[in-house]
């Protein structure tokens, strides 16, 4: 049996301080200092978001949204994008902050609307997941959402963001499309975007097979 | 109803997609194909074929095929491979005399001189024995006895004016028309592109539709921009349900390019001098789904008008009228708005049972009778009934249907039919009994209605149904497409060789 006596290894890893280093209009730096499963305290550099409501978990949506018309396969609706952080395009799932007041459903068929000009019905909405834990504590919800695009105002939207421009991808070649993209291109896909197209290809193609990226 | 239990049949039914606008297209080709196929079921149960392409260059086929019912013969996993299409062909066939084998159904692929076509064919060669002799003299080596396989094989002749690397389709087809007068609607893919070639008698139906978003089919609008893709069939019924409007008939002799650009009209190849059009005149009597249109005018409404004939040319002292379910519908109730006599229902038909009557002796096609109608006896116990059915062809369907009415109350069964008795054969694809079976040909046409138990028989004369059919298509307002297409094409003509003996053509033996 042992015997340590050491406060340290029954404390759980948690956040000491957090000391506010800089901060801009959307965005700010802290130190925090916390105490890591081992019982060392140490120090994290720490982005976040200054924009988050008080209502919420979430900074922001991100919108998975399917545009099903008669006939027709049924699209992703996806959006590109120049992105100053990564200075080129990006491929990814239309997005946006939560507003004050607003409901993750809300946000989303807002953002739907101004990005991409579609008028869309909610599925459903995650529990708030996180983006880059390593660096920011910035979470996001993602909404799925379906619109039909047999309405009238669902045919030839228009969009009433200028520089983003809305790509329609068929769900059932959706990797593949991607691929044709990033070929043709030069663009940096999301990794949601990714992650959700590799999941599609086994779930349509390989039910049974554990999925293997060939290089 | 004797045309549907003696299994007397059109041959086919064809139809083809092309998307239109950027290509991979967002339209499920696949889906409308096979749509458009069940739409024209009754064209053809025994098997169903799609052929779609890529429309690449050069383009990637591929063929799916299925004995019986679309619904049946196609799995969804095996739909799934046509889903890189952008545009396609597919086909419905009857019975026929020949073996019913997968190898048989229709689209044919094959290789020509500048690639792969596909060819779906509704109708019958009428000069196809002289033909097979000819083209075999030429060297070609045929392998089935099918119309379909002489086509391809004319198709793929090279025209004399044709240059090494690109075809002329328009040559070719035309080549095709020249050799072989009636009757064929064609359908032929090649590469991105479907040829849509009606012979030049018309005998059998082919139209355009185009297909717009579902939100705009029934506004007067939708312009160019809103189209979605073109689609072809032997009969407009389907095209509301896969939301296509209609557009316009390719015309005897026409041959039309359909492309994801949209429809342009090549050529039309005139018939002989003083011939005129010959359209299938059974397509309104019978064939045809009541929806469909040709010339401009709904079926239904011909049919309804040729009730209304046969009871001017046929009036009936008697108390009610009726119908022999389902196709005699139309007709019986034209024939009652026009007597003033009320229209009420005498049969109920079950629909689950399928041919009857192909019974060698009375008492087991009065078994039939009993599984496929039951009597409705209160509505007629004690009246005077007016029967009205679509045919009587030989006789044996309609009279256990009679004696079923007479012993359920009916004092007096009078048949009305709303066709003239036929009396010749047919060489351009409906497969009617010989000469000698046919009731019209027999001693006992004399009296009819003492052979069939029916206290009267009249049915509608030649000059009754040409004059209904013929009514509609001058008199036709509204679509100036329409319109157009037939005062510039001027002449208006029906086949009736069946009933007449009178043939579009000659015929060749």
């Amino acid at each position: 049996m042992n015997h340590t006596e050491d406060s340290n290894e029954t404390t759980a890893p948690h956040v000491v301080k957090e000391e506010l280093l800089a901060s801009g209009r959307w965005v700010k730096l802290e130190k925090t200092t916390y105490v890591d499963p081992a019982g060392s305290t140490r120090i994290w550099e720490t982005v976040r978001r200054t924009t988050r409501q008080t209502n919420t978990n979430a900074d922001g949506v991100g919108i998975i949204a399917l545009l099903k018309r008669t006939l027709h396969k049924d699209c992703v609706v996806m959006v590109k994008q120049f992105r100053p952080p990564m200075g080129c395009f990006t491929l990814e799932f239309p997005a946006g902050l939560i507003d004050e007041g607003e409901s993750a459903a809300t946000a989303a068929l807002r953002e739907l609307k101004e990005e991409t000009g579609y008028k869309g019905e909610v599925v459903g909405v995650t529990p708030v997941t996180c983006l880059d834990p390593g660096l920011s504590n910035c979470t996001t919800q993602i909404v799925t959402v379906n619109i039909n695009g047999d309405e009238m105002e669902n045919i030839n939207p228009t969009q009433q963001l200028e520089f983003v421009e809305v790509l329609l991808l068929p769900l059932d070649e959706f990797q593949t499309k991607i691929d044709e993209l990033l070929k043709k291109e030069e663009i940096v896909v999301d990794a949601k975007v990714y992650i959700f197209a590799m999941g599609m290809v086994q779930a349509f193609f390989k039910p049974r097979e554990l999925p293997v990226l060939k290089q | 109803m004797e045309f549907e239990e003696s299994g007397i049949g059109e041959e086919c039914g064809v139809f083809g997609c092309v998307a239109a606008g950027e290509w991979p297209t967002q339209l499920e080709v696949a889906q409308v194909l096979t749509l458009g196929l069940v739409a024209l079921q009754h064209r053809g149960q025994e098997s169903a074929g799609v052929v779609t392409s890529d429309g690449a260059s050069p383009p990637t086929y591929t063929t799916l095929k299925g004995m019986g019912l679309v619904s049946t013969a196609f799995s969804a996993e095996a739909l799934l491979k046509l889903r890189y299409g952008n545009l396609g062909i597919c086909h419905t066939r009857y019975s026929t005399t020949g073996m019913s084998e997968l190898q048989n159904c229709q689209p044919f692929v094959v290789d020509t001189l500048h690639g792969q076509i596909a060819v779906a064919h509704n109708g019958e060669l009428v000069n196809a024995h002289a033909l097979r002799k000819k083209v075999m003299r030429h060297g070609v080596g045929l392998s089935t006895s099918s119309d379909s396989e002489l086509i391809t094989q004319l198709l793929a002749f090279t025209p004399p004016t044709e240059e090494l690397d690109a075809p002329n389709w328009v040559a070719r087809i035309t080549n095709l028309m020249t050799e072989t007068p009636t009757s064929y609607s064609l359908l032929v893919m090649f590469k991105d592109v479907i040829y849509a070639v009606r012979d030049p008698y018309g005998n059998r139906p082919l139209c355009i539709g185009r297909v717009v978003p579902v939100s705009k089919l029934h506004k007067s609008g939708g312009g160019d921009s809103d189209t979605e893709g073109w689609v072809v069939s032997s009969e407009s019924c389907s095209f509301q349900s896969i939301g296509a409007k209609y557009y316009r008939e390719v015309l005897p002799g026409e041959i039309v390019q359909i492309s994801r650009h949209g429809v342009k009209s090549l050529s039309v190849v005139p018939r002989r001098e003083g011939d005129l059009p010959a359209f299938c005149i059974f397509e309104y009597v019978y064939f045809a789904r009541p929806d469909s249109i040709f010339e401009g005018q709904m079926v239904y409404t011909v049919r309804q008008r040729c009730g209304r004939q046969l009871a001017i040319e046929a009036p009936t002292d008697a108390d009610v009228v009726s119908t022999v379910p389902e196709s005699a519908t139309p007709a019986a109730l034209g024939y009652a708005q026009q007597s003033g006599l009320p229209y009420i229902e005498v049969l109920c038909k079950n629909r689950y049972v399928g041919r009857t009557f192909i019974q060698p002796n009375t008492r087991l096609r009065q078994l039939g009778v009993a599984k496929k109608f039951g009597a409705l006896t209160d509505n007629f116990a004690g009246k005077r009934v007016v029967l009205v059915d679509d045919s009587i062809v030989r006789g044996n369907t309609i009279s256990p249907i009679i004696k079923l009415l007479k012993e359920a109350g009916a004092t007096e069964v009078h048949i009305r039919v709303a066709s003239p008795p036929i009396k010749f054969p047919c060489y351009m694809g409906i497969n009617i009994p010989t000469k000698e079976e046919l009731i019209a040909n027999k001693p006992e046409f004399q009296d009819i209605a003492g052979y069939i138990g029916a206290d009267s028989v009249q049915y509608l004369t030649v000059e009754g149904l040409v004059t209904a059919v013929q009514k509609g298509i001058a008199s036709m307002q509204g679509d100036k497409m329409i319109d157009s297409t037939y005062k510039a094409g001027g002449s208006v003509g029906h086949c009736t060789a069946c009933l007449t003996g009178k043939y579009p053509v000659e015929l060749e033996w």
